[in-house]
């Protein structure tokens, strides 16, 4: 207090004319932390009367305006500049200021939404490579998985061995080291396959070993005296299970069947790994050039729509497969 | 031995065992054409191992089976026997229904789809002519109007008389019944009786095992009373039930039935 006095002292004693004490004495209050005492230095400079030289007060009133924002003080600090403008309409460093304090006004979600315009195409392509991959992985891997199934069940030995050996290699392993196995390892043994291919590869293998065992459990969990009513009547094994095993399973295989295939949705994230531009990889090179974390909100939205419309149509599949339960 | 005079079916030296026990004791037995047999006894005694042996659904280590003259279901492979090829075994299913005591009906399909399964399947006729099949089948079995429903909203009785018409559809020679109203409620026995005394009364050959006497003295021409895996009697309803009954562990066992 006592130092401001003595800087209000100073700058009426030294007159109207000379400034430049009362401007550095001004950034010295600043320097210190005392941004009050700084704008009120600042303010005593006066408007200048017709022909007489603005500079000071311009100087003076921009510099308010700098340390106003500074303090989130936007609407002050609009307030200090419009003084200028009355004076001087034609004041471009005012002028520009005064409109950058004003877009910073604008609502936020006003630049959200721009973030996301510019994304959004971006990640939808992304998104649909994402469900083509799903897709793919879910043709395959169904089949796959009943093959290897059939196989454990069966009373050859060799096939059922070696079923189960599919099943304890690609449960056993990481999906992501599978994929690296197939895209970078594959080469060197000369077989080159593109990204997708080797994606669905990865995938399918990865997800049919998964289904078969949950099929297995399922074909096993069907009441032994189905099996018997359908040879009874004179089916094959392979009539009795087409016919009369396989069917039912399908209502017990929806519940971890839907399962399956919604982590397999996050599970082809992965697959950006090995140069596969889908959901997450172009969710992540937006984020990197932007440096804006929108991108990566707007691709976890997207993985829960896709995750919510497969719970959903799973849950109906569920209902249809079961309706001979129904009373 | 002339063709009219062959049995339909003949057992010879029939043996079942499950690891330590022996549950069907070197068995032998023929069944003419039309005839009713009724198999009784004590839990355990071995009755429906042996009719699930008749159609293959047990594999025994000894013994022969002749239908209508051939045998059947086991063939000697360099010298050791094993059971027949698939296709072979399948055909003589195709020939004996089997009725079982928890009815086993397929629940994803409706009541006519059940009927239809062993034709349209095995048989593979066309499904206009599986279908009119089942549909009379249906109607000789009084469920002409529960075609059209999942077999989960059926009561006992029409379940176990599904699974008869479903064993029917097939045309078969030969009918077995293991134990067909041990699941029921009592009430709706008779419903299936009726039905299975109606097939019997159209000289349906049949083998029927079950726990209810009234129905075995109204409808066998012959009952054989099994236990422990041999037949210990057998003979007309009137001889194993009547006051001359002289065997104590029979007499024992009807007292507690009846």
């Amino acid at each position: 207090m006592t130092l401001l006095f003595l800087c209000a002292l100073t700058g009426s004693c030294l007159g109207a004319v000379d400034y430049d004490q009362l401007f550095r004495q001004s950034s010295d209050l600043m320097v210190q932390g005392d941004l009050d005492g700084a704008l009120a230095l600042l303010k005593q400079v006066p408007a200048p009367s017709a022909g007489e030289d603005a500079s000071a007060f311009v100087s003076s009133r921009m510099q308010a305006g700098r340390i106003y924002a500074s303090q989130n003080a936007t609407d002050k600090a609009i307030a200090v500049c419009q003084d200028v403008l009355k004076l001087f309409p034609d004041n471009s460093e005012a002028r520009n200021f005064v409109a950058a304090l004003k877009d910073q006004l604008k609502p936020r979600w006003h630049t959200v939404l721009s973030d996301i315009l510019r994304f959004l195409p971006v990640l939808a392509k992304g998104a649909v490579m994402t469900l083509l991959l799903v897709f793919c992985t879910m043709l395959v891997s169904p089949l796959g998985g009943l093959l290897v199934a059939l196989g454990r069940l069966s009373r050859v030995r060799p096939v059922s061995a070696v079923c189960w050996f599919i099943i304890w290699f690609f449960r056993g392993t990481p999906l992501l080291l599978q994929l690296f196995f197939i895209y970078y390892g594959l080469p060197s043994l000369g077989i080159t396959l593109s990204p997708f291919i080797s994606a669905v590869i990865g995938l399918g293998l990865n997800y049919s070993a998964y289904l078969g065992e949950i099929i297995r459990g399922a074909i096993q969990s069907i009441e032994h005296g189905q099996m018997e009513a359908a040879k009874a009547i004179g089916m094959s094994y392979g009539q009795a299970m087409r016919r009369i095993i396989i069917p039912q399973t399908y209502k017990r295989l929806m519940p971890p069947v839907g399962n399956e295939f919604i982590a397999l949705i996050k599970d082809t994230a992965l697959v950006s790994t090995i140069a596969m531009v889908e959901l997450m990889r172009a969710a992540d090179q937006m984020f990197n050039t932007y440096f804006n974390i929108t991108a990566l909100v707007l691709a976890a939205a997207i993985y829960l729509i896709l995750t919510t419309i497969f719970t959903f149509i799973f849950e109906k599949i569920e209902y249809r497969a079961g309706i001979y339960e129904h009373r | 031995m002339n063709i009219a005079n062959q049995p339909l079916l003949k057992l010879e030296n029939i043996t079942k065992r499950f690891k330590e026990l022996t549950a069907v004791n070197g068995i032998n037995l023929e069944v003419a054409s039309g005839e009713k047999l009724v198999i009784i006894g004590p839990s355990g005694s071995g009755k429906s191992t042996l009719l699930r042996s008749i159609n293959l659904l047990e594999e025994i280590e000894e013994g022969t089976i002749h239908f209508e003259g051939r045998e059947v279901g086991y063939i000697l492979h360099n010298g050791k026997r094993q059971q027949d090829r698939p296709q072979a075994i399948s055909a003589l299913r195709a020939e004996i229904g089997m009725v079982f005591q928890h009815f086993h009906l397929f629940p994803h399909m409706t009541v006519l789809g059940n009927v239809m399964e062993g034709p349209l399947t095995v048989q593979r006729k066309p499904a206009s002519e599986a279908r009119s099949i089942a549909t009379e089948i249906l109607a000789k079995v009084g469920l002409s109007d529960k075609r059209d429903v999942f077999p989960a909203t059926l009561s006992g009785g029409q379940k176990q008389r599904v699974a008869i018409a479903r064993a029917l559809a097939m045309r078969p020679k030969m009918m077995l019944f293991d134990e067909p109203t041990s699941a029921l409620d009592p009430e709706l026995v008779g419903e299936v009786f009726d039905t299975i005394h109606t097939l019997a009364d159209e000289g349906m050959t049949m083998i029927i095992v079950t726990h209810h006497m009234g129905f075995a003295r109204e409808l066998a021409d012959r009952v054989i009373f099994m236990e422990s895996g041999d037949f210990l009697a057998e003979g007309t309803p009137e001889e194993l039930f009547g006051a001359a009954q002289d065997n104590e562990r029979i007499r024992g066992f009807l007292n507690r039935l009846l």
